[in-house]
């Protein structure tokens, strides 16, 4: 039998929901059966391959190189997760958007205002973008698991209806927060 | 008094006359999603939660503020209604800095169980973030302008309930906000009575109690209850 | 010639990182950089927020270690409203902490590290992770499971949530009590974890001898070390002073008050990362620099403080000079001690009577314009320092981050681990997974560290004197 090609993406979030991915504990062992992790942080290939089935993505899009990354994900995926509430709604990774030249007012504090030696803000590193957004913002997704993080049980849940060729049923059980 | 016959999702039932189709409805077991209504204070039909589909006519109507009709055909869950409701609540998500996960009322929250229940698992709007004022000043009373869905339950138990009106709306449209007295600071209010009725009503993590935990703060059927003490006192 | 290597995204770490190489004109090593791409900007976004929500918004800084956040920020918070906190509740923070603690160390052992040990730097990289492991040795990856397991559930049943269980611990203590049923329920599984603790343990151990090569050449190098010990110099993860040793032990300060940190730590800024390095201030920069975590710990106590865990620690310290551990390598047994030692204190923590008492939390209105709270996080020390207005809104926020601690070290292990290692003209993935094991060595978080996370596939790329782009080669 063929494996269910499965990647798994961190962006802009605290990897609470890979974390909660973890958590479906024992299950992991039978999820290894069925099937293949072709490309996550958990795991070291280090490009987004080709004929993904399923790509689960954790995290807001914050930055040029996710952009990026997200963009070419969603073209190699047959179906993409948003995983947890900053990838479906930008969460707290995207209270920076509250402020005015959010991305420059987040720099500024940090890097010249609470710094003591050369206080200056990063040149050499990816620019941020000026705002965060949540993936289906950038591009089509297929599938929302809300949830700060989202329960493991919900994972589970979700994983085992794709697998099983089946639409997940969200009502009752998606909960943001 | 005159009852009313008609049928909620083609059960037949019978109301007395000038009944809401919101109370026939639940009078009869019928549940209706609802988050500006409160028992015991005046329907606002603000929300627009309740919609339900009345037979003849091809709009929608809020069950809160639509009485009953002799021989009227109500629906209350169909495919559009359902559509609808979330998108009212995808409207509500949006409109201000509705982060459930760092919310005081995470848990505890009407307008995000039932997001959960409706399967709203994502926002469709790009969010709004206006920058609101949170008041702070109040012994233990605390309100966060970035959390309030505009329902009025805060200003109707105030008024209505505990009879002062402190709790008023300011300007409008999407910059309409709820102020303590004449736009006063809250530790100021000298109508406020620090009764806590509108902390209790508050579907949400708007208006709260310092420090406690909303799951046993919240209340809202205190407005009904006092609604039928008072009731009870006078027969 | 070829000028630079770059590996990106740096994989099986917490967090989003990447690694520059450059090279001389001959191809050899000359210096290399540990960079981090993304940053979300906690500081900022803070400002206007009631204080009693800080625990919750910071402690989505990282879902890896968020009681830590939890507690140095529920720390700083206790200041702000000037209370000492109810016995019980102090209590229930240690013991929920030591959860996070056991589940941190285990992910970072047997998730992420643990496939390099078992299967060795060069193996391929189909098989190289906590997948292969399931598939090869289901045992070992059932006990990680397991430990990591068990932490988490700590965590759960004292709080109700797994991960950002962000409800319980409140300025003034924590919420509710802990039940005697649930406590019972804890200690019923504790021996499970304490036996697949020892038995890895003695793995490990016997492993060691298979890697001289690695705990000499894996970032081996003096520094200077940062942690807070107990009065008594023991093993402490929730309070305590901060001490300061250099590399041959000797002591360069004690006893230092960790809120007034300010006094002697000090945040550098460099162009191409988003993580800051913090230093010792009379010390400067980068003289000033030290390494927290695990090995720092360990390197700066006395004792653990347990029975087993002070046993291991002997052992621990035959690898040292003068009783200091230098290699990066052997954080990994400072983590199993550490686990170790969690579950001792865990234990005892659930036998005793006061851990049980009803009265958890002392309710207090905010009374200090500023607050600092510090506590150990898996990764080292954590510190939070929050202004407020006269109300309580937030109006100033500055963190320190655990993993940031150990950015100069960082850069010192991957310089040192690619001058030893990578080959310009003979390049081969393992080289390169050497680079990125000393990495995972410190086990960085680096959602904490940017605040965020990130990560994004590419390659090595190969880059001639001029900078033209010469071979790109794809894993």
């Amino acid at each position: 039998m063929n494996k269910v090609r499965v990647a798994t993406i961190w962006l802009s979030g605290c990897s609470g929901c890979h974390m909660s991915f973890l958590d479906q504990d024992e299950f992991l062992m039978e999820l290894a059966k069925l099937v293949q992790f072709v490309y996550s942080p958990l795991i070291d290939v280090k490009e987004f391959p080709e004929n993904v089935d399923i790509t689960i993505v954790e995290g807001a899009v914050g930055n040029e190189e996710q952009l990026e990354l997200i963009e070419v994900a969603r073209k190699r995926t047959k179906q993409l997760i948003a995983l947890g509430d900053c990838a479906v709604h930008g969460n707290v990774t995207s209270l920076r958007n509250a402020l005015r030249e959010g991305d420059q007012a987040v720099l500024k504090r940090a890097y010249l205002e609470l710094a003591d030696t050369t206080p200056q803000i990063p040149s050499e590193v990816t620019p941020l973008l000026k705002k965060a957004h949540p993936l289906h913002e950038i591009v089509e997704v297929d599938h929302f698991i809300p949830g700060c993080p989202p329960p493991a049980s919900l994972i589970t849940y979700v994983l085992t209806e794709l697998l099983a060729g089946r639409k997940p049923e969200m009502e009752g059980k998606a909960k943001f927060g | 008094m005159k009852s009313v016959r008609l049928t909620i999702d083609g059960r037949a039932v019978e109301v007395p006359d000038g009944t809401t189709i919101l109370d026939a409805a639940m009078a009869n077991g019928i549940k209706i999603p609802t988050l500006c209504h409160l028992e015991g204070v005046k329907d606002y039909g603000g929300c627009r939660l309740c919609l339900v589909e009345i037979k003849g006519s091809p709009k929608v109507f809020p069950a809160c503020t639509t009485p009953v009709g002799q021989g009227m055909e109500v629906t209350t869950n169909s495919d559009r209604l359902k559509e609808y409701r979330k998108m009212a609540l995808q409207l509500l998500l949006s409109e201000r800095a509705h982060i459930c996960s760092v919310c005081v009322a995470n848990g505890a929250c009407e307008l995000q169980s039932l997001a959960s229940e409706l399967g709203v698992d994502q926002l469709i709007f790009e969010r709004d973030w206006p920058e609101l004022s949170v008041d702070l000043t109040h012994a233990y009373l605390v309100i966060d302008r970035n959390r309030c869905i505009l329902c009025t339950r805060c200003i109707r138990v105030c008024d209505e309930i505990e009879g002062v009106h402190t709790l008023d709306l300011m300007l409008r449209g999407k910059e309409t906000q709820v102020v303590i007295d004449l736009n006063e600071n809250w530790k100021n209010a000298t109508s406020c009575t620090g009764c806590r009725k509108c902390a209790k009503v508050c579907p949400v993590g708007a208006i709260y109690v310092k420090g406690e935990a909303l799951s046993s703060t919240k209340d809202k059927e205190v407005a009904k209850f006092i609604t039928e003490r008072r009731r009870s006192a006078f027969e | 010639m070829v000028k630079e290597i770059t590996i990106n995204p740096v994989t099986r770490i917490e967090g989003h990182a990447k690694v520059t190489i450059f090279l001389d004109d001959d191809g050899s090593v000359k210096d290399a950089r540990f960079q981090i791409n993304f940053f979300r900007g906690f500081e900022k976004f803070c400002e206007g927020r009631p204080y009693y929500e800080m625990p919750s918004i910071t402690s989505r800084a990282c879902g890896i270690c968020p009681v830590s956040h939890l507690i140095a920020s529920a720390k700083a918070c206790d200041a702000l409203v000037s209370v000492t906190i109810p016995e019980a509740a102090v209590r229930l923070r240690r013991l929920m902490h030591m959860g996070q603690i056991i589940q941190s160390h285990t992910l970072s052992f047997f998730y992420l590290s643990f496939p390099d040990l078992l299967f060795g730097m060069d193996a391929d990289i189909e098989k190289r992770n906590i997948f292969g492991l399931i598939e090869s040795d289901p045992e070992i990856a059932k006990n990680g499971i397991k430990l990591r397991k068990f932490g988490q559930e700590i965590i759960e049943r004292l709080a109700g949530k797994r991960i950002h269980s962000s409800d319980w611990i409140v300025p003034g203590g924590v919420r509710w009590p802990l039940t005697k049923e649930k406590g019972e329920r804890i200690a019923a599984d504790l021996p499970e974890a304490k036996n697949i603790t020892i038995s890895t343990l003695e793995k490990f151990r016997n492993m060691l001898q298979r890697f001289d090569e690695e705990i000499e050449h894996l970032g081996n190098f003096p520094s200077n070390y940062m942690g807070l010990i107990t009065p008594d110099g023991e093993l402490e993860h929730y309070d305590g002073l901060l001490k300061i040793i250099d590399y041959q032990g000797e002591v360069i300060a004690d006893s230092l008050d960790p809120t007034k940190y300010k006094e002697f730590i000090a945040e550098a800024v460099e162009p191409w990362s988003y993580m800051k390095f913090p230093y010792y201030k009379p010390l400067g920069y980068p003289g000033g620099s030290y390494r927290v975590g695990p090995l720092a710990r360990l390197n700066i106590a006395k004792r653990c403080g347990t029975p087993l865990a002070d046993e291991e620690i002997k052992e621990f310290r035959k690898f040292g000079k003068n009783g200091i551990v230098e290699s990066s390598f052997l954080y990994h047994y400072a983590r199993l001690i550490e686990i170790l030692f969690c579950l001792e204190r865990a234990e005892e923590i659930l036998s005793e009577p006061e851990t049980y008492a009803d009265r958890v939390w002392a309710k207090a209105e905010v009374s200090r314009s500023e607050g600092i709270g510090v506590a150990e996080a898996p990764r080292g020390t954590l510190i939070h320092h929050y202004k407020v207005d006269e109300n309580g809104l937030i109006t100033w926020v500055n963190l320190i981050i655990a993993t940031g601690h150990n950015n100069v070290a960082f850069n010192r292990a991957v310089t040192e681990v690619a001058k030893k290692y990578v080959n310009a003209k003979k390049l081969t993935e393992g080289m390169l997974n050497r680079v990125e094991a000393v990495i995972r060595a410190y086990d960085p978080c680096l959602s904490c560290a940017s605040h965020s996370f990130g990560s994004r596939g590419i390659d090595f790329e190969l880059y001639d004197a001029d900078g033209r782009l010469i071979d790109r080669n794809s894993r």
